[in-house]
């Protein structure tokens, strides 16, 4: 398939798994504050922070301007300034879609568009004044129902194996963001070995801003436990959110790529990915923390945003490796072999386009 | 014990009003229906105007959400517009359209044959058929592609043809595309629409159908490559999304089942074109391109220019890869040629034009340009290489400023320029907000050539919504109608019998099914 067209199923997706997760976070968080053991100046902080948002965020609201609810929702939900409210994902989302419609399925993109239109309206607003929780959940509902028509509507071939890596990868960073803040958060309150209510408290927050809760309590009977939820999130190969069954996800899916891209020998990319998995998989949760939970959770970040970097050179712009493959290729071309060794120097990054616009988390 | 009706139902053409001077698609002078439309006429008065604007509000919302739009250049963040859409259908009865349909191929035949000729061996000029100077000195001829012919020998292989109804309702040529003719989508979006909205109606009529259009496009496509059919892959080129046309490039790659290419996603080595995919490069071998020569391939025609493919036009002398169209094929839809098109018909085919044309004064002829300098008031003038509606002056509703400058103009460069009487366009009724009223309109019927030359039943008619306009274009006020050609053979009782196409090429010969 065309690189080009390759890379924006992988940002499709992404998009896409952002607008879920900015509405999952906003709308989960809109309970959370309701408890009396949120401290007021800390409402809406740690959802700024896991999207990435804190200094525009204080910029534009003022520091320290975490505890009105108004301008906080405003800000994920609405806000052009924001580069991943819900209105900038989607929007992206459909660009990405418009450039390639001609590619994933008609339904795909009339159920991405119609939502659009819809978000644009002026039953939205609507809805957003009158039902706020109902608003959320209807955008939920509208990924959910973008991932099904996907799945049941196109080729299972390179291009959704595309899709499905791109939101793979984008869960995962989201998951070990979330997680982080919330470590920080503990981490930085009281230095105690016990649990108190209050962190108890913090870890089913987190549970459920991960939409983790239900499945948490299917497979742990006692309270949460700060280890008991890191294992869970990091490691649970079932819970389709946690960062090992992401990474898994990725793998299967960029293990069919290669083979439909035909590719002889395993790109860079996937030795990334597969190194990642082995390493989730083989970890012990208590070893984890004892030598610091922040530093695997930033090894999962960084080892995202390396994977992104280095499909950009299998996948997306492989200019440079076509040159020299042609050339090697082509009897009559009498270029010497020096030039076979790709350098990853040489090769130009070509912007994105919309795809980079909000790309760098 | 009689109940009366508590709705009551305004018949939809209840208050419709001919518009004096032209031709009317639907209405006799006498005011009756014209047989083509009588049951049609019939059934819309019973839906009656308040069930027609529903699902006239119904239709406008399928194509929102489809997505079916076109980008506005003046908008600056690439704003997207559903082209409007009028759910009164015109009707082209069979005995009629079958006619224009073997005028449409005798015109296209010559256009490809003139083509041929002029990057050949230029026999109408050295029998001064057409004058030399205007052929050679077309900023659409490109001398340096002469002697180059093209894979396969067709240079249009998507033709649109603009036509227009004149005052005596007889179909007339009023202008060639033969570069890179855009509107098919709306013409298959419509029909899906409209078969949404008018179920019943559609049965009862016996209209033919349109789908074929994507893979009869793509046989074509196949049939001028290098390389045999199994082994060719072809791409759809486009300039980008924000291209007004964008939404219709990739309406025809997901509909012929081939890829949308950018131009950065296209490469040359050594006059080979590629495109880059995940697995490596890969050869192409026809490229149905909707970029204008200009912007095709920055080596050939522009260096500046960093858009394009640079090398393509090498690829494409060399024999590599097909070009639909080929580049160069403005001097055939160059508006100072279309005069002289009914000659090269009888030059080439030995065939009497079987449509007409617009009368055209040609300003390069000093006679003329001092009948058109004289008669600025009543004349619509035209660049030569304008489209759009862009850069034309209409006389009858120009202002003095607009006059005085059309005047200059054609002093300065009178072979930019071709003038024509002002056509009284037919009309036909539209709905407009609350009610019917009639509305000039044209059609562009489309034309391919491979192996043989196809004319897709009926084609874009589109429509001037404004009151008492003549200019019909997307990018100023025109808005579009599905276009209904009948069937020859009616089914038992005129009821529904929708023909199953096969989609197959062999529609070739059964869509010009003539009428019994």
């Amino acid at each position: 398939m065309i690189s080009r067209v390759a890379e924006s199923c992988f940002w499709l997706c992404r998009y896409m798994e952002r607008t879920e997760s900015c509405a999952r976070l906003v709308s989960v968080n809109r309970l959370i504050v309701l408890d009396a053991n949120a401290a007021d100046a800390e409402r809406w902080r740690p959802v700024i922070v896991v999207v990435g948002e804190q200094a525009r965020f204080e910029e534009l609201a003022g520091a320290g301007r975490y505890h009105d609810d108004d301008d906080a929702q405003q800000y994920l939900t609405w806000s052009e300034k924001n580069p991943v409210s819900i209105r900038n994902n989607l929007y992206w989302a459909r660009e990405n879609a418009r450039m390639i419609r001609e590619v994933i399925s008609h339904e795909m993109y009339e159920t991405l568009n119609t939502w659009w239109q819809w978000f644009n309206g002026r039953a939205a607003q609507r809805e957003y004044k009158k039902d706020r929780s109902e608003f959320y959940d209807r955008i939920r509902s509208m990924c959910a129902e973008f991932q099904g028509i996907s799945h049941d509507t196109m080729l299972h071939e390179e291009p959704l194996h595309f899709m499905r890596l791109g939101m793979a990868l984008e869960r995962a960073n989201q998951t070990a963001r979330l997680m982080d803040v919330t470590h920080h958060r503990v981490a930085a309150s009281e230095k105690t070995t016990l649990e108190s209510p209050w962190q108890s408290a913090q870890w089913v927050s987190q549970l459920r801003l991960c939409a983790a809760d239900e499945p948490f309590f299917k497979r742990n009977r006692a309270a949460p436990t700060g280890s008991a939820v890191a294992a869970f999130l990091l490691q649970d190969p079932t819970f389709p959110r946690s960062v090992r069954h992401c990474f898994e996800r990725a793998e299967e899916a960029l293990g069919n790529i290669e083979i439909a891209a035909e590719r002889r020998r395993p790109t860079p990319s996937l030795v990334a990915v597969r190194s990642m998995v082995d390493r989730l998989r083989s970890q012990n949760i208590a070893s984890v923390i004892q030598s610091g939970l922040h530093a695997e959770l930033t090894h999962v970040v960084d080892t995202t945003a390396t994977v992104c970097e280095q499909l950009h050179h299998d996948f997306f712009d492989p200019i440079t490796e076509f040159d020299i493959e042609l050339a090697s290729r082509a009897p009559e071309s009498a270029r010497s072999q020096a030039g076979a060794a790709p350098s990853k120097a040489g090769s130009q990054v070509q912007s994105g386009g919309t795809q980079s616009q909000s790309g760098g988390n | 014990m009689s109940t009366a009706p508590i709705n009551t139902k305004v018949p939809l053409f209840a208050d419709y009003r001919r518009l004096g001077g032209t031709y009317d698609e639907f209405f006799s002078e006498q005011g009756e229906p014209r047989p083509e439309v009588a049951q049609l006429v019939h059934s819309l008065d019973r839906i009656g105007q308040r069930e027609f604007q529903k699902r006239q509000q119904l239709a406008n919302s399928a194509f929102l959400n489809a997505g079916v739009t076109f980008s506005v250049y003046s908008d600056a963040r690439g704003g997207e517009r559903v082209f409007p859409f009028d759910l009164i259908p015109r009707v082209i009865p069979s005995s009629e359209w079958d006619r224009v349909e073997r005028g449409l191929e005798q015109r296209v035949k010559a256009l490809n044959l003139f083509l041929t000729d002029i990057y050949g061996k230029q026999a109408i000029l050295a029998e001064e058929v057409i004058p030399r100077r205007l052929v050679l000195g077309s900023s659409g001829y490109l001398p340096k592609l002469h002697g180059v012919k093209p894979p396969g020998g067709v240079y249009v292989h998507v033709a649109g043809i603009d036509l227009i109804r004149g005052p005596s309702g007889d179909f007339l040529v009023l202008e060639d595309n033969a570069r890179t003719p855009s509107g098919v989508s709306y013409v298959l979006e419509n029909r899906g629409v409209m078969k949404r909205a008018l179920p019943l109606i559609f049965r009862k009529l016996n209209v033919r159908s349109v789908d074929d259009y994507p893979s009869v496009l793509r046989n074509t496509l196949c049939e001028s490559a290098p390389v045999p059919d199994a082994a060719v892959r072809a791409v759809v080129l486009t300039p980008g999304p924000f291209n007004s046309a964008y939404f219709e490039h990739s309406f025809l790659a997901r509909r012929m089942g081939c890829e949308l290419a950018y131009p950065s996603d296209l490469f040359v080595r050594d006059h080979r074109v590629y495109l880059k995919t995940t697995s490596g490069p890969e050869q192409i071998h026809v490229i149905y391109r909707r970029i204008d020569d200009d912007f095709l391939d920055p080596e050939f025609f522009r260096p500046d220019s960093l858009l394009g493919v640079a090398g393509l036009v090498s690829a494409y002398a060399a024999g590599n890869v097909t070009l639909a169209n080929a580049p160069g094929n403005g001097v055939a839809d160059d508006k100072g040629i279309y005069p002289y098109v009914p000659k090269m018909i009888r030059f080439y085919l030995s065939e009497e034009p079987i449509l007409g044309q617009v009368e055209t004064y040609h300003c390069d002829v000093d006679s003329d340009l001092s009948f058109v300098l004289q008669n600025l008031q009543k004349l619509v003038v035209k660049a030569v290489d304008g489209s759009g509606g862009y850069g034309m002056l209409m006389g009858p509703t120009a202002s003095a400023l607009e006059l005085e400058e059309f005047d200059a103009k054609l002093r300065k460069n009178p072979r930019g320029y071709i003038a024509q009487p002002r056509v009284e366009l037919s009309a036909a009724p539209t709905w407009c907000d609350a009610q019917v009223e009639p509305r000039r309109l044209d059609l562009r019927p489309f034309v391919l050539t491979g192996k043989q030359t196809w004319v897709l039943p009926g084609g874009l008619s589109r429509v001037a919504l404004k009151p008492n306009s003549y200019v019909v274009n997307s990018s100023q006020g025109g808005g579009s109608k599905d276009t209904w050609v009948l069937g020859g053979h009616p089914g038992p009782g005129g009821a529904a019998t929708a023909t199953p196409h096969g989609g197959s090429v062999h529609t070739l010969s059964s869509l010009g099914g003539k009428a019994s």
